[in-house]
């Protein structure tokens, strides 16, 4: 401020990093000013944890240049960044559970007595100084495993304060907060900023982007689209700036083609354990159904439902016409319903098991006889897979850890065809892989569909959801939202013979309904 | 594992033993047994005699191993196994005397069962972790063994009981040696070749994928911890048959050796792979080492160091670097 040059907290210059070839980011520019909430957006893959990365010091960037407060940092590593006053607030918290909240903030920073012993009483104190001085409600004294979502992430940012933070970075900080939570964590916030924060927004809800920050820096496909004040950025301009145009991506597939059949799964009015919330919907054979909605919306949770992963509450479930009760996973498999889960490596595969084990794993009765196994059997049935498949892999018995995201998510595929489900319910199926595996996942389940079998999708990836499926559920708050025939989303303005244009144009009122959706099921909680 | 094919690709390899890590436990026990042989020879180390000593003294050791490779690979662990044999021994001595050998036999695996059922319930219904379970059974075993018996030992009349579980000969051939081998190969077949086995294996490797996969994991712990309950009791009963005797003492301090056994043979501690071979192999190296340092005729405290020493080195080895 000396020479009348305003000094920014961030500024981040022709930020350049390749991956492997895979160019993630290509000379982007972010600036943050101080005091202010700078909003962060873009699509899946479009380099904002790239760029958070490369902030925060994780990833060293292949050239451009870094200034915090004005100063370059001496070196690229997380301390680095953290000696400079940069803050990252992981969706994953970084406290621990069994401690209080006043031991959390303090922690390798204890406050000590005249003998050098650990004086909790005194961080107590510092503590509740430091909430009152920032106007945050926590009790120091409470352990932070007992405390909700909100309250722990308050904590965290408190920490993060007290440890002379002027970057505060919050990635998708609302995702598993309540309304009110969310309004408490928005005054903190603002009482940062006035306080000369600056604060780095990441988050996919135009709505609360519009109520809290004051610039958005919008990326796409690894390149700076617009930085602009959020007055010039009403939700449909963001939304054109964020889909874009895109240069690679999914060309749309043929759909149809398959006969829509009888239905085969019914949710009638039904209520898991918190989500959904009173779901009602069909999905017929020959279908592929696509749940859209954000992350916490609840998608994921209504497939853990049809699988018997999470109990059915309230409602009932029908499948082919008749109720079921399914309590158990295995009543699924039973019941002719295979799921392949959002978290692969947990969910989906034993990473150090084969490839032909991996695969043999939900039909073990199948493939064994009194129940010894039979290994020609097992290997018929792997290969069969890996074959139809394409899963490229050393051998059936190579541990599933040597493959590729592509193909372990393959392998997790070949387990459930493997089971012969009539309804296939496939989450996130191609999260974390490449984009070649993506559109064979894309083409299979539009094979499938196509032999008659029912499908339910969800995916973050509008564009892909809106190539594979006919229909789209709009999700938000555990509640059906929504319920769009795929031609409905079809711009009709848009160019007949550019299926990329016309893909994007249909991408771009999807994103509208789901916002809407969202503050819809928003208007709604916030009576009570 | 192919870091090791690229850097000493030429002997081993042709060896067939490019994954020697793996097969450390093989190849020890040759090493061992070649050193003993060589070294200890002029004092009956190769003596028949000596060696079917050395399977007697092991096959308990064996048959909880076996049964802890279930436990192990599933993802728990059960350290009740030594104090249960010696419940065992003594419940099946009092029985006999009661009411003869087929008495003894049904309460011997009683007490497994009832054991087994406890650490199971406990572990998977309340949900108390098995390491604690097992824990603490190891004191009700022991505690209730001792007030049963009045800390005496129950002798064992009957010539035929002591003959079938561990006193008797077939030829040359202990009956414990049979024991242990029916059980490692019944062992061996349903952990490789059942779907039963598959499920233990998945239970350990990926607790959240075999239950998304349909496969009830606590049923799964549940039965694994009743399998080693009742192999506890088993290797109780062969203990009293070999002694001719039960008591509370029997089997004391056994769970650590059934461990190692199990863990020198390449099951892994955090669950998802075990094989009964290694596990068998194991326990034989265990007792290969503690006879050999016998015949060495090091004191009781140097063969504990030298003991400890090592299988600490076995399992290193098998471990490599990651």
């Amino acid at each position: 401020m000396i020479d009348g040059t305003p000094v920014h907290a961030v500024e981040m210059k022709g930020v350049s990093k390749s991956f492997g070839g895979v160019k993630a980011l290509v000379d982007v520019d972010l600036q943050v000013e101080k005091g202010e909430i700078h909003a962060l957006l873009g699509g899946n893959g479009a380099g904002k944890s790239t760029i958070l990365k490369v902030l925060n010091g994780v990833h060293a960037p292949d050239s451009g240049t870094i200034l915090v407060d004005g100063k370059p940092l001496s070196e690229i590593s997380p301390e680095a960044s953290r000696r400079a006053g940069i803050a990252m607030i992981f969706q994953e918290m970084s406290l621990i559970p069994t401690l209080t909240v006043a031991q959390n903030v303090f922690l390798t920073r204890e406050a000590k007595d005249a003998f050098g012993l650990i004086d909790d009483r005194a961080a107590e104190r510092r503590a509740r100084d430091l909430f009152a001085m920032l106007e945050v409600e926590v009790d120091p004294k409470a352990i932070v495993g007992d405390l909700g979502a909100g309250q722990r992430q308050l904590t965290e940012i408190v920490k993060a304060i007290s440890q002379n933070a002027k970057v505060l970075v919050l990635d998708e900080p609302s995702t598993a907060l309540a309304v009110s939570d969310v309004e408490r964590l928005f005054v903190f916030l603002r009482k940062l900023r006035s306080d000369g924060v600056a604060i780095i927004y990441v988050s996919h809800r135009m709505d609360e982007i519009a109520r809290i920050a004051d610039r958005a820096t919008i990326l796409r496909d690894g390149r700076h689209v617009i930085t602009a004040p959020l007055s010039d950025l009403p939700v449909e301009t963001m939304i054109e700036h964020i889909v874009g145009k895109r240069s690679r991506g999914l060309s749309d597939v043929a759909r149809g083609g398959s006969r829509i059949g009888k239905p085969l799964l019914e949710f009638d009015n039904v209520s898991g354990v918190t989500k959904p919330k009173n779901a009602s919907f069909v999905v017929r054979g020959g279908e592929v159904v696509g749940l859209a909605g954000l992350l916490g919306s609840g998608r994921s949770a209504i497939a853990r439902v049809i699988a018997g992963i999470e109990p059915i509450v309230e409602g009932e479930m029908r499948i082919a016409g008749k109720p079921v009760a399914i309590t158990r996973p295995s009543d699924a498999i039973e019941a002719g319903i295979a799921l392949v889960p959002e978290d692969r490596l947990r969910q989906g595969v034993i990473a150090e098991h084969s490839v032909a084990s991996n695969i043999a794993l939900a039909s073990l009765d199948r493939l064994s006889r009194n129940g010894f196994m039979s290994n020609s059997k097992m290997r018929e049935q792997s290969d069969s897979q890996i074959g139809r498949l394409r899963i490229k892999t050393a051998s059936r018995d190579a541990a599933v850890r040597t493959l590729s995201g592509g193909n372990q998510q393959k392998v997790v595929i070949g387990k459930w065809l493997a089971t012969e489900p009539d309804i296939l319910v496939l989450d996130e199926p191609t999260s974390g892989i490449d984009i070649g595996s993506k559109s064979e996942i894309i083409m299979l389940v539009r094979e499938l569909a196509k032999s008659g079998k029912a499908i339910i999708m969800i995916s973050s990836e509008l564009s892909e959801m809106l190539t594979a499926c006919d229909r789209i559920l709009v999700i938000a708050d555990g509640r059906v939202m929504d319920d769009i025939d795929r031609g409905e989303l079809d711009d009709l303005s848009a160019p007949e013979d550019d299926p990329v244009a016309r893909l994007q144009a249909a991408e771009r009122k999807l994103q509208i309904v789901i916002q809407k959706a969202l503050s819809k099921s928003e208007g709604g909680t916030h009576v009570h | 594992m192919s870091t090791d094919r690229d850097t000493a690709p030429s002997l081993l390899a042709r060896l067939g033993l490019a994954n020697w890590r793996q097969n450390i436990i093989y190849i020890g026990f040759v090493v061992i047994f070649i050193v003993f042989a060589i070294t200890l020879f002029d004092k009956g180390f190769l003596n028949p005699n000596n060696l079917l000593n050395i399977v007697r003294q092991t096959a308990m050791i064996a048959v909880m191993a076996i049964a802890m490779t279930y436990v192990l690979s599933a993802g728990e662990i059960d350290l009740s196994v030594g104090a249960v044999a010696g419940l065992a021994s003594v419940t099946t001595a009092m029985a006999i005397d009661a009411g003869g050998p087929v008495t003894g036999i049904v309460a011997g695996l009683a007490t497994g069962a009832v054991v087994g059922t406890f650490n199971g319930l406990l572990t998977t219904r309340i949900g108390i972790p098995s390491f604690l379970t097992t824990l603490a059974m190891m004191g009700i075993a022991t505690g209730t063994a001792m007030w049963m018996s009045d800390t005496a030992a129950v002798p064992i009349i009957s010539k035929s009981y002591s003959w079938i579980f561990g006193g008797g000969n077939i030829g040359p051939a202990p009956v414990l040696l049979i024991w242990m081998l029916v059980l490692g190969a019944v062992g061996h077949v349903v952990l490789r070749r059942t779907s039963f086995g598959r499920r233990v294996l998945a239970t350990g490797g990926g607790e959240v994928a075999a239950r998304y996969s349909g496969i009830d994991t606590k049923s799964i712990k549940f039965r694994v911890l009743i399998i080693s309950a009742m192999a506890a009791a088993l290797a109780g009963m062969l203990y009293a048959g070999r002694l001719q005797s039960g008591r509370f003492q029997l089997g004391q301090g056994d769970e650590l050796s059934v461990i190692a056994a199990a863990v020198l043979g390449g099951t892994s501690l955090f669950g998802g792979s075990g094989t009964v071979i290694g596990t068998i192999v194991g326990a034989l190296m265990i007792g290969l080492i503690n006879n050999g340092l016998i015949l060495m005729g090091l004191e009781f405290s140097q063969q504990l160091i030298a003991r400890g020493a090592i299988i600490i080195l076995a399992v290193a080895l098998s471990q490599g670097r990651k």
